[in-house]
């Protein structure tokens, strides 16, 4: 494969246009998005970096697609500021490459995903086209809003060179409980109970119980909260929200945790010769639950993504489409990202067809 | 409409849901953007997805032009039917199919109406977040097609925000479904829902909906604060914002708008230059605390006045006379024109500066009224249909805003769409390029061009809305104004 290290609009554009295939690649922090044959150009987009609009008042925030997500959070952080869709991986990835995979963490579960904070963005097409799309202000509907269509579609429609994102102010504090649940269904009545009240959580995941040494006795089930606000109201906060938990569920146990930094990546501690985002709804973590139940696996955003590792992706492809659900590999060598349900094609081939016509982008 | 395509209807629908004569035809033949209106050749009242469905493969075997219409509330002429065309009318596809409290979804017809959907979550603890002013009446479907905001969706998002899963008919008859009940909508795979929303009716009709539904805040501060320079709530936005605080409403009514809410729904309101709504919501002791920062920031604003809503009634009649500003207009004047261009917040003063100069020199009354919090402007431009040349003045003006918009950073609409109003003001915020793409697409997916036919992209079809004294359709009868 040849690599491309692109440094401007027009750069990509002419590697688009005198290349047959053309794979976009960032900081490469996903392994699973870039395969290792097929012979398409690399267009290496990671040196198109920087920020090139940011003003607070806005809430908003432009940037050049190779960009590292941790800047793009240091420069917001020094305004008390934050994206608040909680990019995923944001010590090594691009925010080109964690809109192009949408990869949310766990944060998102406060106030939305990746989807609900994009703006705009400028790109180059399959026909070296190089357009914008959205807009750059916090609310805008003119048009087809083929921003948002971006949002997981892997560079296979069009290269993102710059995005436009809504921020939020950041709160000052956070206190992070575990509460823990002998079952699975009582783990989910307490994340259907929680959810619908009206404590507002940063962050509400639930992890699996850890392998249980002979003669020792099980963990159960640790849902994790995060509440997040003024330090003066934060024990208040905290204190109800415990009690109120206490009293609704079954919960056998409440502790404080440590506010430590890899308490919230819920790819932590996931080891695995892959490692795959699984959307679905709280319902159906069971059944899926009840076929991974071997693999390392953490539930996000309130049961409403599974970030499973595995050894053996070809039983969690199988598991996938018993329960007509959906994974994109992250990490690991594969042979194609996406595994189980396949995705929409009716409206998504019709784009492809306009903004990717010789289908080069791969 | 010719005798084949009535026969061709008759296989889908029993006659009495074929509208045809005169009188069923009037209530059809415009929208909330009154200054329209166009016979279609027909409406048609379908009562399931079936219906649907079959009626969009006709129009497509036919050639013939539709526009899907819930309860016509379009501010910007979004439904307004072809002439010749055909109305397929949604609001007998009302049933809300599923509520899930469990899951905090709802799976909805497209003619639900917005604030059924909260009514139904009410009971459970939960809401429906978007809230366009029009919500009693406008449907889901609707909301779709125009990514409808609302007052609160500077925390939560338009529409786009809470729809979790699709099913559409595309234009040219094929049925496809995205998303489902996860929170991450579509989550893997191009987010086809963001794209399907806002589309303006030009790739197909929305058959099923599901939606996700918030927990109620627990506590709601509402805070009215009356100033006597519109500058000075202007900069209390301002302050707000810079204070880090992120409240679920920030609302400006000037003058003009106060008057009219007052003559209309007698909210009460201070006599004041411009009022400030601020809401801020979420967990009590939060809220509180929150509460205690931003009335030391209104104190600081040179407020002259502030209330508190000690009451849910008394918060309800604050947000009733903001709800109720556009049809209070009503009152003031015969007819008139409702902007919502977007300006980045920063440049909200300048903004209603030059809209300022801009009326004078024009001579027309403008009312404003703006979603502060994130820099939706919604002029309303006032006018005397009756004398000649009124229109195409406040017409005029209003297109002169919609450049200052862009011309400040924003765009020409933030929540009411292109339609039929904004479609020559495209250009100013797209390229010839970029339009073209979004032509291509539009052709990819309707490719004889019959969905909302005329809408959205300059020239077309439809007749334009610039009017220099009669437009020549309104001189040869085809199209008319009351």
């Amino acid at each position: 494969m040849t690599a491309n290290t692109l440094r401007g609009t027009s750069e990509i554009q002419d590697c688009v246009r005198s290349n047959e295939r053309v794979h976009v690649v960032g900081n490469g922090s996903k392994s699973a998005l870039h395969p290792q044959s097929g012979g398409a150009a690399l267009a290496d987009v990671s040196a198109l970096s920087g920020i090139v609009e940011y003003q607070p008042s806005e809430y908003t925030v432009t940037v050049r697609a190779g960009t590292p997500v941790a800047e793009i959070a240091a420069a917001l952080a020094e305004q008390g500021q934050y994206l608040p869709f909680d990019p995923l991986l944001p010590d090594c990835a691009t925010i080109g490459g964690t809109v192009a995979s949408n990869l949310s963490g766990s944060r998102r579960y406060r106030y939305g995903g990746l989807r609900d904070f994009i703006l705009g963005a400028a790109v180059v097409d399959g026909a070296g086209r190089a357009f914008r799309v959205g807009g750059k202000v916090v609310k805008n509907s003119a048009g087809f809003d083929l921003s948002k269509f971006l949002v997981g579609s892997l560079g296979q429609y069009a290269i993102m060179t710059e995005l436009t994102f809504k921020v939020f102010p950041d709160v000052p504090r956070f206190r992070s409980l575990s509460f823990r649940y002998e079952q699975l269904d009582a783990a989910l009545d307490a994340i259907a109970t929680i959810s619908g009240s009206a404590y507002e959580l940063d962050a509400l995941d639930l992890l699996p119980p850890p392998p249980a040494n002979k003669g020792e006795q099980a963990q159960g089930w640790a849902l994790m909260a995060r509440l997040g606000g003024f330090a003066e109201t934060l024990p208040q906060r905290a204190e109800r929200f415990v009690e109120s938990v206490k009293r609704e569920t079954a919960t056998m146990e409440v502790r404080e945790l440590d506010e430590a930094d890899e308490l919230w990546n819920p790819l932590a501690g996931l080891r695995g010769a892959a490692v795959v985002k699984v959307v679905l709804s709280p319902r159906q973590v069971p059944a899926l639950d009840a076929a991974i139940k071997r693999s390392q696996r953490r539930y996000g955003v309130g049961g409403n993504v599974a970030w499973v590792a595995t050894d053996d992706l070809a039983a969690l492809e199988r598991a996938l489409l018993d329960a007509g659900l959906r994974g994109l590999c992250l990490l690991g060598a594969v042979e194609r990202p996406i595994i189980g349900a396949p995705v929409e094609r009716q409206l998504s081939a019709r784009v492809k067809q306009v903004l990717d016509p010789q289908r080069k982008l791969v | 409409m010719n005798r084949a395509i009535y026969d061709a209807l008759e296989t889908i629908y029993p006659a009495e849901r074929i509208l045809m004569r005169d009188a069923q035809l009037l209530p059809y033949e415009s929208d909330a953007l009154t200054a329209f209106n166009t016979k279609p050749g027909a409406v048609v009242i379908p009562l399931n997805e079936d219906e649907i469905i079959a009626t969009v493969r006709l129009c497509h075997e036919l050639d013939l032009p539709f526009v899907a219409r819930g309860s016509g509330t379009s501010l910007s002429g979004g439904s307004l039917p072809i002439a010749d065309g055909l109305v397929i009318g949604l609001n007998r596809l009302n049933r809300i199919k599923r509520l899930d409290p469990r899951q905090r979804i709802a799976v909805v017809e497209p003619g639900v109406v917005n604030l059924h959907i909260s009514q139904a979550a009410q009971p459970y603890g939960l809401y429906y977040a978007p809230d366009p002013s029009s919500q009693s009446i406008c449907t889901i479907g609707g909301n779709i097609a125009f990514n409808s905001g609302g007052a609160h969706c500077l925390k939560y998002g338009m529409t786009s925000n809470h729809v979790l899963g699709l099913k559409v008919v595309l234009a040219d008859g094929a049925v496809t479904e995205f998303g489902g009940e996860s929170l991450e909508g579509v989550g893997i795979g191009p987010d086809v829902i963001g794209l399907f929303i806002g589309s303006e009716g030009l790739f197909g009709i929305a058959l099923e909906i599901t939606v996700r539904l918030m927990p109620q805040p627990e506590r709601y501060r509402t805070v009215l604060a009356a100033y006597d320079d519109l500058g000075c709530a202007g900069d209390a936005v301002s302050m707000v914002v810079a204070s880090g605080l992120l409240p679920g409403a920030m609302e400006i009514m000037d003058r003009l708008a106060i008057k009219a809410a007052e003559a209309s729904v007698n909210a009460g309101y201070p006599d004041a230059e411009a009022l400030l709504i601020v809401e801020l919501e979420g967990e009590a002791p939060q809220v509180e605390a929150e509460f205690e920062q931003l009335n030391g920031i209104i104190a600081e604003s040179g407020a002259f006045e502030t209330r508190v809503a000690q009451s849910e009634e008394e918060r309800a009649r604050i947000w009733k006379g903001r709800k109720s500003a556009f049809s209070a207009v009503g009152r003031l004047s015969p007819d008139y024109i409702v902007q919502d261009g977007v300006v980045p917040r920063s440049r909200l003063g300048e903004a209603l500066l030059e809209i300022n100069a801009l009326k004078q020199n024009y001579g027309l009354d403008v009312a404003n009224v703006f979603h502060a919090g994130d820099g939706n402007l919604h002029p309303l431009i006032l006018y005397d249909g009756r004398e000649p040349g009124a229109l195409r003045k406040a017409e005029q003006l209003a297109g002169e805003i919609l450049a200052l918009c862009v011309a400040l950073g924003g765009s020409i609409t933030g929540e009411h769409g292109i339609g039929m109003e904004k479609r020559d003001y495209m250009p100013a915020m797209f390229s010839e390029e970029e339009l073209d793409i979004m032509q291509a697409l539009r052709r990819a997916i309707d490719p004889k061009e019959i969905a909302n036919r005329g809408k959205m992209f300059p020239g077309g079809e439809a007749p334009a809305l610039a009017l220099q004294g009669m437009h020549p359709l309104e001189q040869q009868g085809v199209i008319s104004r009351e």
